[in-house]
């Protein structure tokens, strides 16, 4: 995993020196105050929510939650019949969704950018308008946008459309949708363009001899370039999506309504509301298990280390 | 247009014009509506008006009353610069010793910290919430309510981060000047002070102002961790938002005055440090 293409003739040399170095004098106390509060903070916690999950544990339980009763695996039962799976299957639809539409948005916005002409570095900043703005802010904005005598639905019966109700209700879930998709397509664009800028000059010119025109050149020259770093941040932007609790909670407020139920607005309102402790706990760690999929996926395919240098793209 | 130029250019010409004007469209009509609505009247906003039928300022000068967006935004700011200069100092120290010197569990370490950064974060505050509820009982502390907890609990997301963020940024730093400094016989920590620092001193604001950017971001943690009194900016909106809804006459103009000042910090972060931010948001991946 650690040398995977080094070039073999400078093996010898350089780094039998390097070992020398980190293997005598390596400062490794320096770990600790960043590493020891990583366990404190990061670790003890994790465990302890796992812990948490095989316990009974609510309002009354949670001052002394040491003596609160074992249960073993109740709370992962319980959690089924609590709309556990009909909220798995709102996040999941819901996360894929979004990235599905960011994704041609994302890369379409890269390619109107990638020539440059006068007053393109305004249009780039009005591109990342929507990803700098605080989630809270950008929810807070469409709620007001979508109240029943808000902006939308004036614009909407001039238009001779009734909008009727946008944040309660089965419409509820599209608006989640179509705001998590405004707030969310930038990501897309700003690593397409990171790989868009990343190819050679060479590629375009040769193509341009070829006297291809702009479709098949996109398709079949450009848009390969795209497909790696694009796929990575598809995998980041859905677990983006999954893990977005600011966003619903802001929008439509807790409890919310069931078409917008999404994972982290389960737990929250099961801890937080219904002060069940040790149940949430279980859904968390549930979704925890959800989320591991993409994630070790996207572990596989990041670079990690200095020494993994050309043995990924 | 020069040949060259001509050579990249991926769309056609009228493609190209109408894609842009309908993304900037896309996300240009929100955002005015904001700034418009902030400069309308209450009356105005609630009756469902893009364009005001008068404009005025008072929007800005009646919010501070209306809610408590002063105390938020000061909480807010204390409690994120200490999260911000936490993390990015514990951040970079560590970050240097697993980049510089291979030890078992290096690789470990560092997916883990990359894996943090997907951890939902419901799962992370219960644990934490537990933990600072029960601390009252056990030590006989109060934590919940306090800005000292909220900081700790920020620091759960933040110091991954950071150290991820300065990860990326310190295996691009060539070693020879530590090299030179080492056989000249600095120690490690004069080498960290005098050459690891200055160097990433860019970095390390980036990683730190990401930091700060998580905690300013925040509602879930805040929204349970915080009294009144310590409520941050995010919290004080989402409460001003949700006590608009049944009242007599919606303040939604003043809303959209108080988004507007919450989301100025970060506008004025991101315009100052552009260049480096989203370097960073593609090397971090994450925002």
């Amino acid at each position: 995993m650690t040398t995977l293409t080094r070039p073999e003739q400078k093996a010898p040399a350089a780094p039998r020196r390097r070992r020398g170095v980190t293997q005598q004098q390596r400062p490794l106390w320096l770990l600790t105050p960043g590493g020891v509060l990583l366990v404190l903070v990061v670790l003890i916690p994790l465990a302890l929510a796992v812990y948490l999950s095989l316990l009974d544990l609510d309002q009354y339980t949670l001052r002394r939650w040491i003596e609160a009763p074992f249960i073993g695996l109740g709370n992962y039962v319980e959690s089924l019949d609590s709309g556990l799976l009909h909220s798995i299957w709102i996040s999941v639809s819901f996360s894929v969704l979004s990235t599905a539409v960011t994704v041609p948005i994302g890369i379409a916005a890269a390619l109107v950018t990638q020539n440059a002409y006068r007053g393109r570095g305004l249009v780039r900043a009005a591109f990342l308008i929507p990803y700098v703005l605080p989630s809270f802010v950008v929810a807070s904005v469409w709620r007001t946008m979508l109240q029943p005598d808000g902006v939308v639905n004036a614009w909407l019966a001039k238009a001779g459309v009734d909008g009727g109700l946008w944040l309660s209700g089965s419409k509820s879930y599209w608006t989640l949708v179509l705001v998590e998709i405004w707030a969310a397509w930038p990501f897309i664009y700003l690593m397409a363009l990171a790989a868009l800028q990343s190819v050679d000059h060479e590629v375009h010119e040769a193509s341009a001899v070829d006297g291809a025109t702009w479709w098949p050149k996109l398709r079949r020259v450009i848009l390969p370039y795209l497909r790696g770093p694009v796929l990575l941040a598809c995998l980041l932007a859905t677990l983006n999506h999954i893990n977005n609790f600011t966003l619903p909670f802001v929008l439509f407020g807790a409890p919310a309504p069931d078409d917008v139920n999404v994972m982290p607005m389960l737990v929250y309102v099961t801890s937080f509301q219904g002060l069940r402790f040790g149940l949430s706990a279980a859904m968390a760690v549930v979704s925890l298990i959800l989320i591991a999929i993409p994630l070790y996926v996207y572990l596989r395919a990041v670079r990690l280390d200095v020494h993994e240098e050309g043995g990924r793209k | 247009m020069s040949a060259s130029a001509e050579a990249t250019r991926l769309l056609p010409r009228p493609m190209l014009v109408t894609l842009t004007v309908l993304l900037c469209a896309m996300v240009l009509v929100p955002v005015s509506y904001i700034v418009l609505a902030s400069l309308n009247s209450d009356v105005g906003v609630a009756s469902g008006e893009f364009w005001p039928s008068s404009f005025s300022l008072e929007s800005y000068t009646k919010i501070w009353t209306t809610a408590d967006l002063s105390t938020g935004i000061v909480n807010s700011l204390i409690v994120c610069a200490c999260t911000a200069v936490a993390s990015a100092l514990l951040g970079t120290t560590t970050a240097y010793v697993l980049v510089r010197y291979s030890f078992l569990g290096r690789l470990t370490i560092l997916r883990g910290l990359v894996g943090l950064q997907s951890i939902p974060g419901t799962l992370m505050l219960l644990p934490v919430f537990v933990l600072f509820s029960s601390a009252g009982n056990y030590l006989g502390l109060t934590v919940i309510g306090t800005r000292w907890g909220l900081f700790v609990a920020y620091l759960t997301f933040a110091l991954p981060f950071s150290t991820w963020v300065m990860v990326t940024y310190l295996r691009g730093l060539p070693r020879e000047l530590e090299e030179a400094a080492r056989t000249e016989g600095a120690s490690t920590l004069v080498i960290l002070w005098r050459i690891v620092f200055p160097l990433s001193l860019p970095a390390i604001v980036v990683s730190g102002i990401f930091a700060f950017l998580l905690g300013w971001n925040d509602v879930l943690f805040a929204s349970v961790l915080t009294r009144p009194e310590t409520h941050t900016a995010a919290v004080a909106l989402q409460i001003f938002g949700t006590s608009q809804e049944g009242g007599a006459l919606p303040v939604y103009s003043q809303m959209m005055a108080a988004a507007l000042i919450c989301a100025m910090p970060v506008v004025l972060l991101y315009l100052t440090f552009q260049r480096y931010l989203v370097g960073g948001l593609t090397a971090g991946g994450v925002k």
